[in-house]
Order: C-alpha cells, then sequence, then structure tokens
C-alpha cells in the first residue's frame, strides 16, 4: 500500500479529530440550525450557531452527524477556527477553503490549523467531504431561502 | 472443480477484457465494483466499432445497404435477448437506456392506467432506487399504497410476511431479483406464483442477476423483467424490457415519436406492433448490437460456468472477510456451496467510514463500492449510514482477493493505531 500520499490526507490531527471531536453537539443557545448533506454518499452534518446578541459574531459552532473521517474532521476543525469570527469574516473563510480545496489559498497564521485538510486538494473525488460541513456554514450564515424550504442543503454542485 | 480449475476460468477469460491489465495507483487493477457496471471484452468494444465502422445507418426506414445492415444486427440482438433469457417471442423484449428506464415504462403505461386509489403495490425495503422511485411516483399520482416486505433475521426477503401482506387489493408485485446490497437471492418464482394467485402483476429487477445466473422467465413466470446492459458485459445506455405478450399489447405507449408509430395524422396516429411501440426514437443502435455481441460472449463461456465460478469466489470471500475480527458483512452468509447469495459483499468495518477504505484501497489499485449504492432506506432499514461493497465478476481471480484481503488489513491497522 502507498501509504505516503495516505498520509497526506490522513493526518495525524485528522485522524485524532475524527475520533476525538471537540466540537460535536449543539449550541446553547441555538441561534441558527442548518442541516446538510452529500447525497452520492449519504454523508449527514447539522450545524448549531450561537451568535453575540447583535447577531454580527459567531459564538459557538457545534456539529452533529455521520460522515467519513474527511467529513467530520473538516467540521471539527472548522467549527475551532470560526470561534469569535464575524460572520462577514466566516463566509471570506468559506471562500478561502473553497479555494483550498482547489489548491489555489491556504489560511493564514491565525487559522493555520485548516491547513491540515490541503491533503484533500490531491483527491478530487473527497474534496466534497472536506466541503460539506463549509458549505452547510455559509447556508447557515446566509439564511438562505432555498435551504429553509428544503430543509438542509446539498453540496453536490460543490463538486 | 478444484483450485486450479477456478484459477483457469479466470486466467482463460482476463486476456478479452483490456481494461483489466492497467495499474492504478502504481498496483494492478482490482476490480471489484461489477455490481455498479461490469467491464466490457474485447469482442463487445470491437461490435461497436464494427458497426461504426462499417453499418452505420439508421434502423427500420432505410432501403439502402448499410440501412438493411445495421437493422438485422440492432434486431438480431433482440432475438438474442429473447433466447438468453427464454421468452416466448422476440416481440416481448423492449430496447430501453436502462433498466430504471423499463420499470419507468411500465409505471406510466401501465400503473398510471390500472392503479387506483387504495389498490396496492407491494415493494421490497431492499429495492434498488430504481424500483422504488417510479412506484412513489406513480402512487402519489393514483392514490395507491405502497407496501414493503421487510427482511428475516438473516437479512434475506421475509416470504412469510410477503404472505400475509398479500390480499386482493394487491395490484402489483415488484421485486429485485438479486439485492445489490445484501446479494441475497430472492424466490421470485414462489413470489410471481403466490402473487398471481390475487390477481397481482409481477415485475421482477433482474439487474444483478441476469449477469450471472442462468435465467428462465417462462419458469419464473413474471409478467415483466428488466435488466440493464452494463452489468452484463454490454455498453451503457442499453437496456431491456421483458413482459408478457398479451400485457404489452394492452398497454399503450410510454414516450412518443418515430419509430414507435403505424400511421401518422396531423392530429392523430396508429402506433406500430410490439416491440416498436415502445422504442420511440431513434435507439442506442450501436449499444443494442455490442449487447448482442456481450450475450454471445457470456453464452460461449457459458452460464452455468460463470455461476458456478462465482460460487466459488463468494465462499472464498466470505471465508476471507470472516477472519477479519472489524468486519460485519450484510445479507445472507454463503452455503457450503456457495449458491445461496450473489458474488458480492456489502460490509463495515467498525471506525473505518466506507468513503476512507475505499480511498485506501484504490491507493492500491482496488476499486470497490463506498456509500448507500442506491438503497438508502435498506440502510437506514439495517441500521448502516453506508457500507463498503466489493463485487465480483467471473474475471476476478483468488489471488485479487488476497490482495484485497490483505489491503484491507493494512487499512484497519493504519485506523486501528489511532482508535485502538
Amino acid at each position: 500500500m502507498s501509504l505516503g500520499n495516505l498520509r497526506d490526507l490522513y493526518q495525524q490531527v485528522i485522524l485524532e479529530r475524527y475520533k476525538k471531536p471537540r466540537n460535536r453537539g449543539k449550541t446553547n443557545p441555538i441561534d441558527r440550525y442548518q442541516k446538510g448533506h452529500n447525497p452520492s454518499c449519504g454523508d449527514t452534518i447539522e450545524l448549531t450557531l450561537k451568535l453575540s446578541v447583535e447577531g454580527d459574531r459567531i459564538e459557538d459552532v457545534k456539529f452533529e452527524g455521520e460522515g467519513c473521517a474527511i467529513a467530520m474532521a473538516s467540521a471539527d476543525l472548522m467549527a475551532d477556527a470560526l470561534r469569535d469570527k464575524t460572520t462577514i469574516e466566516a463566509l471570506e473563510m468559506v471562500q478561502r477553503f473553497q479555494a483550498m480545496m482547489r489548491g489555489e489559498a491556504e489560511f493564514p497564521q491565525e487559522s493555520r490549523k485548516l491547513n491540515v485538510m490541503q491533503g484533500v486538494a490531491q483527491f478530487p473525488v473527497r474534496i466534497k467531504c472536506a466541503n460539506l460541513s463549509w458549505h452547510t456554514l455559509k447556508a447557515a450564515v446566509e439564511q438562505s431561502r432555498e435551504a429553509e424550504l428544503a430543509g438542509y442543503v446539498s453540496n453536490e454542485a460543490e463538486g | 472443480m478444484t483450485f486450479t480449475q477456478e484459477r483457469t476460468l479466470a486466467s482463460k477469460v482476463r486476456a478479452d477484457f483490456p481494461i483489466l491489465h492497467q495499474t492504478v495507483n502504481g498496483n494492478p487493477l482490482i476490480y471489484f465494483d461489477n455490481a455498479a457496471t461490469s467491464q466490457k471484452p474485447k469482442a463487445v468494444l470491437d461490435a461497436l466499432m464494427h458497426y461504426y465502422e462499417n453499418d452505420n445507418a439508421n434502423v427500420h426506414r432505410g432501403v439502402h445497404t448499410l440501412s438493411s445492415r445495421a437493422t438485422d444486427a440492432y434486431e438480431g440482438t433482440r432475438d438474442k435477448v429473447a433466447a438468453f433469457i427464454k421468452a416466448n417471442s422476440r416481440q416481448e423484449i423492449v430496447f430501453t437506456r436502462n433498466a430504471s428506464e423499463a420499470i419507468n415504462l411500465v409505471a406510466y403505461a401501465w400503473g398510471l392506467h390500472h392503479l387506483q386509489h387504495g389498490d396496492e403495490i407491494l415493494l421490497t425495503v431492499m429495492e434498488h432506487h430504481s424500483n422504488l422511485i417510479p412506484w412513489q411516483m406513480i402512487a402519489q399520482r393514483t392514490g395507491a399504497i405502497l407496501k414493503f416486505v421487510e427482511l428475516t433475521e438473516t437479512q434475506e426477503f421475509d416470504l412469510d410476511q410477503f404472505k400475509a401482506l398479500l390480499s386482493d387489493k394487491t395490484k402489483l408485485v415488484a421485486v429485485v431479483h438479486v439485492s445489490n446490497t445484501l446479494g441475497c437471492i430472492n424466490p421470485v418464482k414462489e413470489i410471481a406464483e403466490l402473487a398471481h394467485r390475487y390477481g397481482a402483476k409481477v415485475l421482477i429487477d433482474a439487474c444483478q442477476s441476469v449477469p450471472h445466473l442462468s435465467l428462465d422467465v417462462q419458469s419464473i413466470d413474471c409478467d415483466w423483467l428488466v435488466a440493464s446492459g452494463h452489468k452484463m458485459c454490454a455498453p451503457t445506455g442499453i437496456g431491456f424490457l421483458y413482459g408478457k405478450l398479451d400485457l404489452l399489447r394492452s398497454m399503450p405507449p410510454f414516450l412518443g415519436g418515430g419509430e414507435m408509430i403505424a400511421d401518422v395524422f396531423l392530429d392523430r396516429a396508429t402506433y406500430a406492433d410490439l416491440p416498436h411501440k415502445f422504442e420511440a426514437g431513434t435507439p442506442a443502435i450501436a449499444e443494442a448490437i455490442a449487447l448482442g455481441a456481450a450475450i454471445d460472449y457470456l453464452s460461449h463461456i457459458g452460464m452455468e460456468a460463470i455461476h458456478t465460478y462465482e460460487q466459488q469466489l463468494t465462499t472464498y470471500l466470505f471465508q476471507q472477510l470472516g477472519q477479519i475480527p472489524e468486519v460485519q458483512t450484510y445479507g445472507p452468509k454463503p452455503n457450503v456451496n456457495g449458491d445461496n447469495r450473489a458474488s458480492l459483499a456489502s460490509f463495515t468495518t467498525g471506525m473505518i467510514h466506507p468513503h476512507d477504505l475505499s480511498t485506501i484501497l484504490d491507493q492500491s489499485g482496488i476499486a470497490i463500492r463506498a456509500g448507500h449504492h442506491c438503497t438508502q432506506p435498506l440502510h437506514r432499514y439495517i441500521g448502516a449510514q453506508s457500507t463498503a461493497r466489493a463485487s465480483l465478476y467471473f474475471y476476478n481471480t483468488r489471488e485479487e482477493i488476497d490482495t484485497f484481503i490483505a489491503v484491507l488489513k493494512e487499512a484497519i491497522d493504519f485506523f486501528g493505531g489511532i482508535f485502538g
């Protein structure tokens, strides 16, 4: 087995976060709630956000759901990185993460832990696993009417 | 058959499949995703190429030589399909794009006209989405009710429950022959016999059985049977519907267009006789001809030989999987002969998500399926969000199973180091 490539993908941090996530559960209170799923594989995520009184800053993020190591570790790392970010910053991070999955960007010092997901870019079929939580976050922050009607967002179009 | 003879069958045919002779991620390809689609032998690829290089013309309309050749080859496949599944008449074979289209044809051309409010459609919880969604759609439009046969303790078709569900309200029983996830072989002959006692029609989804077993529609006595070509060594884009002649005759057309007409006026038309009534538009000619080549190829090997060889692979695969404590398989365990289930294994490995497992195996050149295999309700029923599935065909070998098992163990160790 060519473990070399696999170690790029399954970095220790990712496996640890998969095994012992730090941000599983639901926020209290739940200011935003969004379900996301990946229809091609059945992976699901339920994201909850606690916002500041003004509603412009994320105070806490929790997730529940079932999925592969990439999807679950990505959600857990995302939750850490979003704490105390403004909603505008959060949406910028969504874009940066998606760009990182295309191999076109990485995160600066303060969010560098997210860069462990960079290896996923080498495995195109797995990018949507990593993007699932970020895609769901975007809908949660934007309170997308479409997602509200459907009850969930699908990241199928993310590729 | 001895071990040496087993190897002989796969080794005899492997040279026929160009795609198998490549490396993937630096390792020889091991293709264990045959339930999703099979690989194509050279004879099938040649038939496609030969058609386009020599005979390409539209069918059923030209008088010229090429059109006649194309029509002969296209219609020749209809005879081959009819003989392959032992249909009574070539008119009972309708070409479709795939099995899903064949089921939709029955759903719309029969279901929509015959099902009424309160009528019951009997399905199973193990149906592929293709034999579920069309019936959901028809039920919504007609007010018919869907009922589901569940599984026994060994995760097989629950015949007792089926008997209890049957009633005069049952108008249709639509059942998969071989489950693409559980690998169980459903007693379709008995199912049809019981259903007919109540006057219900019977549709069999034979996608996972036609490529692997010798099948006889007259013996099963089903009203319709559907299959796709690409799972039986033919190209994608071609499948077929079998239906009893009188029944097909009584059904109105599904799609309208060219090819399916007898006489056309501006405000009305009469329709062609079977099977053309159901084949609107220019069909997948090359693909149909190549399906004929696939049937020739399979028949030349012999479906009995294929089945026997696959039974041995099945037994061996489950023996080897059974040695790994972390592995949980679904569906019935193979019996001594391995003839009670299909040559595929859906399984989970504790902490490794099937997607992660599939990525790890792919790094070793091993192609398996990971996910819900288009049987999401079944996965909910068996309590697995997703499973990994290794599905074999007659060109697979014991040596490939050995490599697969070795890498599977390595993958479990790789993740196990973290979780241990």
